[in-house]
């Protein structure tokens, strides 16, 4: 008998850990969720609002109006798109001979790339803006997207992914006499695509949330991806608080809903990651 | 140099070589064009008085020593050791969280769904989201207050005492979940038999933490402080979209020093001795924490 | 053949005759954080003025105060400048020391006419000589009081020096137990060169001397008499604590522009019934404080032949009419003297409220403003934080006030002999 309460109160007990803890990684959108839709009381006012008052959504419309959230979108669907497709493309044409050819020199290549993962890329920005200014591609979609196609953590993944594929496979193959480009694109490549999947929806997680890189390379505001053109509600003259909580919630929304669909690829990419 | 020409053109003229390298063009050529030739470029011009506008000259050290001199740069470098001190609390609380969720109860799923959203958020959100956590009337301060913790609002962002401590709550705030997922993946990989033998011979949980777990977590904690201090060092994003440095300058990282002097005041040379000073710090540390971890044992 | 020559010059003419409408001339401005508040404004003129104007197609774009340089700088590297970009004065001044903006003296009134401009705002913009921009929109400080505390005070007029404002705080402290004012000592570097104290001479920092450790001196006796609002006194940022003491009734005397008069109306409407307006008094060097010029410049790498006609809209953009409506929306104050002497801001009912008053003295202090700042120095945030972190020690009573404005000076000479000044 008391086995069992005592059962009860530990399960009881671990889910308001983990409920007390959870709240405190979601409170902040749920305030502004709440505040956004909001149109009355005083915002910053002892107690504050939990739950949100006079429900409409005037501040979604008006964010509507006062940035060009649909050019936003816009502009971060391509970059997300570009990137995603040029990270598959280029860093699985890249694995696959670290991982299923012999050549010269794979040694080398190995630790060049591993090199870059302890270079520290952020101090990589400065000097590829101005790499992009002289080569007159500043203000373009493509300078945006090529320093983020190849990254050592994809090429590592996708190695991993391609070591799983079965040796006797690709020998078969070898002996009939198919190139070695028909065994990647036909035979190999299929074999991945939860891998690729995987990298897929990481890399379009990081292309759709960077902020930094676009707003330094792109001139025009109205250009910019979501992620940096929400932070000019801040700044913009005479933004009340309700409506750039309207425009984080924009903002946030796709990549939450997004995620809560995908979880489990996040989840998978880091056991790889961790091997 | 025969020996290397030699090499060099058998590597070349060997079919298999070239169908490789075929392959591995396109990366290759961009991990150098932006990822090797900026830290290559970028330490010269650090040395230089680079302008977009103006002829080039060589002035050797000045900026160096313009750097150190100057009290934004020192401040910048001190926070950022400073900030190492988010590494301890967000490893200690990524593994807890991991065993917390480490087990089958149902909804779990959704649970590390909820730890890993901050995560996937992009930072500018997470700077305005916070910006209202924080704010003199906000959450942050009404809980506390509440609490009788603290007996009037305090200015979290507003500060110069505090600001730093709430940037690197908020990068605490983000790493958790992230480290979390690493440590559950390492946590089911472990087998379960020395769990339960430690059960049957009467060990209670605090013990079977410290003594089996831990230790047989080792190598992916030892991965994953490294990666924490590194990225505690290089942290800047969370400067920009909260404080942007201030107040008073109280916030700079030694990051966010080159970032602000090089790209908003355009003072590229300086920014780059910065960011070159910082990327020195960053691989020596990775340096030294390789050769710790794997001593005389290649990856 | 004939018939051919016939239909080349046929053609060839009638190239020539729509010349013209070919050669559209394309000129892109760029405003500094005025979207979304002025899309309606910037929309209206620039349709406006294509249709007035059938060769001209104008381009509008507006930065976030924060990357206009950068993307400036970019663009002027990159040879596509745009014709005219909004600058502040010190940012101005820096380029045109750079060599990167285009005089315009010549270009400030049409050919044959003179401009409108006031002495001021001309001033602001002559670096070395020559004006190197259209002034656009400025501001001013003007005193808002409450007359229920400053008649409990006993004080009938207004003060007519920073001294007598000082003594006016600590009487209303002394009568009333509230604070007076709330200077924004976190700029004691403005509050000193208003008062006609510089702060860099001959390339040394001089902060130190006899007349700046009085003026400190008479800070500090204020503040020990309770004559100044203690919150965030030193911050570099006090106008919201201000506000919101003059709004709860807590403070006698708020010295802003004439915008912040208009938000009292709105949330304090009790405050704003019992608020009066003086001018603030100019400091001996009769400079008027607070203001803070924004203004239209030419970069360096406008075509020549271009810029005539960017000239022309440039004049346009800060005509007195286009001003005055832009004044009107935003809160600011012109820049032209016809602009400054329409009835919006000089005929004042006998029953007007605070904020009417207030432009009405701002418009007469406009041709006194002048943008205070200090120029030529890198790192000078933090040369700033050095000096207020010895005026605040020495206000608050925690140091000698010489000693503390010695020390600062130190630090600043140490650092300005490693830089070069114009």
């Amino acid at each position: 008998m008391s086995a069992s309460i005592n059962k009860i109160l530990r399960t009881v007990s671990q889910y308001g850990l983990l409920s007390l803890i959870a709240i405190i990684c979601i409170f902040p959108f749920w305030w502004t969720l709440v505040v956004a839709m909001s149109t009355e009381g005083n915002l910053f006012e002892f107690p504050p609002t939990f739950w949100p008052r006079g429900i409409s959504m005037d501040n979604f419309i008006e964010a509507f109006r006062v940035i060009p959230i649909l050019a936003f979108y816009k502009n971060s669907l391509l970059i997300t798109l570009a990137t995603v497709l040029g990270k598959l493309v280029v860093c699985s044409l890249a694995a696959y001979p670290l991982s299923r050819m012999q050549f010269n020199g794979s040694k080398l290549i190995m630790g060049v790339i591993l090199a870059t993962m302890i270079l520290p890329s952020e101090v990589n920005f400065l000097v590829n803006f101005i790499t992009m200014t002289k080569i007159s591609l500043v203000n373009t979609y493509t300078a945006v997207v090529l320093p983020n196609i190849v990254t050592a953590v994809s090429i590592l993944l996708l190695k991993q992914a391609f070591d799983e594929v079965p040796q006797d496979l690709l020998d078969a193959a070898r002996v009939d006499g198919a190139s070695e480009w028909v065994i990647f694109y036909r035979i190999v490549l299929p074999l991945i695509t939860p891998w690729l999947a995987t990298v897929g929806i990481l890399t379009a997680v990081e292309a759709w949330n960077e902020y930094i890189w676009p707003s330094i390379v792109i001139s025009k505001p109205e250009d910019f991806p979501l992620s940096a053109g929400v932070l000019y509600l801040r700044g913009t003259y005479g933004s009340s608080t309700r409506v750039i909580a309207a425009g984080t919630i924009l903002t946030v929304a796709p990549i939450l809903v997004a995620f809560l669909f995908t979880q489990r690829f996040f989840m998978r990419g880091m056991d790889g990651a961790v091997k | 140099m025969s020996k290397l020409l030699n090499s060099v053109s058998v590597v070349v003229t060997n079919k298999r070589n070239l169908l490789a390298y075929a392959f591995l063009a396109p990366a290759l050529l961009l991990l150098l064009m932006f990822s090797f030739w900026p830290v290559l470029y970028g330490s010269y011009l650090s040395f230089t008085d680079f302008s977009l506008i103006r002829e080039v000259h060589w002035v050797g050290f000045a900026n160096y020593r313009a750097l150190f001199a100057n009290d934004m740069f020192l401040t910048g470098l001190k926070n950022s050791l400073l900030f190492l001190l988010v590494v301890p609390f967000t490893q200690l609380g990524a593994i807890s969280l991991a065993v917390l969720v480490n087990n089958q109860l149902p909804g779990i799923r959704w649970f590390r769904a909820a730890y890993y959203v901050p995560v996937v958020t992009t930072v500018s959100v997470v700077g305005i989201m916070w910006g209202f956590m924080f704010h003199d009337q906000g959450t942050l301060n009404y809980v506390l207050l509440q609490l009788h913790i603290i007996a009037a609002p305090l200015g979290w962002l507003s500060d110069d005492a505090l600001a730093l401590f709430a940037v690197m709550f908020v990068s605490f705030w983000r790493g958790l979940g992230w480290y979390m997922v690493m440590y559950l993946a390492a946590l089911q990989s472990l087998p379960a038999e020395m769990q339960e033998a430690a059960i049957l011979d009467g060990a209670n949980r605090w013990q079977r933490f410290w003594r089996i777990t831990v230790p047989m977590l080792k190598p992916t904690i030892l991965v994953c402080s490294i990666m924490s201090v590194l990225a505690a060092l290089k942290a800047y994003q969370e400067v920009d979209v909260l404080t942007q440095g201030g107040p008073m300058n109280s916030t700079f990282t030694a990051l966010y020093y080159a970032y602000d002097q090089g790209l908003k005041r355009l003072k590229l040379p300086r920014g780059l001795a910065a960011s070159f000073v910082v990327s020195l710090c960053c691989m020596a540390i990775a340096f030294v924490c390789l050769r710790w971890l794997n001593p005389g044992h290649r990856k | 053949m004939p018939e051919l020559r016939l239909v080349l010059s046929v053609l060839l003419l009638s190239f020539g005759l729509h010349g013209n409408a070919f050669a559209v001339q394309k000129i892109e401005f760029w405003t500094m954080s005025l979207k979304p508040k002025f899309i309606p404004y910037f929309q209206e003129l620039v349709k406006n003025y294509e249709a007035q104007h059938p060769g001209i197609k104008l381009e509008w774009v507006d930065f976030p105060w924060d990357i206009l340089q950068l993307k400036l700088i970019t663009a002027i590297a990159a040879g596509t400048p745009p014709a005219l970009v909004n600058l502040s004065v010190p940012w101005a001044e820096e380029m045109a020391r750079d060599g990167l903006l285009e005089p315009v003296d010549t270009l400030l009134a049409a050919p044959g006419g003179t401009n409108d401009y006031t002495d001021a705002a001309l001033a602001d913009l002559r670096f070395k000589g020559k004006v190197y921009g259209f002034p656009h929109y400025s501001n001013v400080n003007v005193i808002a009081y409450n007359r229920k505390i400053l008649a409990a005070a006993g004080i009938v007029q207004a003060p007519r020096s920073m001294d007598e404002l000082l003594t006016q705080a600590v009487m209303i402290s002394l009568k009333t137990g509230k604070p007076g004012y709330a200077p924004a000592l976190g700029k004691i570097d403005g509050f000193f060169m208003q008062q006609g104290l510089d702060l860099i001479r001959d390339g040394k920092a001089v902060f130190n001397s006899p007349a700046h450790v009085m003026l400190v001196k008479k800070l500090a006796a204020t503040y020990k008499s309770g004559g100044f609002l203690k919150d965030k006194l030193f911050a570099e940022d006090n106008f919201p604590a201000v506000v919101d003491a003059y709004l709860g009734g807590r403070l006698g005397v708020m010295v802003s522009a004439p915008t912040a008069i208009k938000r009292i109306q709105t949330d304090a409407p009790e405050i704003y019934a019992q608020t009066g307006i003086f001018p603030v008094p100019p400091g001996p060097t009769g400079i008027n404080d607070g203001g803070w010029m924004f203004h239209f410049a030419i970069p360096k790498g406008v075509k020549k032949k271009d810029i005539p006609e960017v000239a022309a809209f440039a004049r346009y953009l800060t005509s007195d009419a286009n001003q005055l409506a832009f004044a009107r929306m935003a809160g600011v104050m012109p820049t032209t003297k016809q602009a400054l002497a329409n009835p919006y801001f000089k005929k004042i009912l006998p029953n007007a409220g605070a904020s009417e008053q207030a432009l009405a003295v701002a418009a007469n202090s406009m041709n006194s403003a002048r943008s205070l700042y200090v120029s030529g120095i890198d790192d000078y945030d933090e040369l700033r934080r050095f000096l207020v972190k010895a005026v605040e020690a020495g206000v608050t009573g925690r140091r000698d006030i010489q000693e503390a404005l010695d020390e600062a000076v130190g630090i600043w000479n140490r650092k300005l002999q490693g830089v070069k000044l114009p």
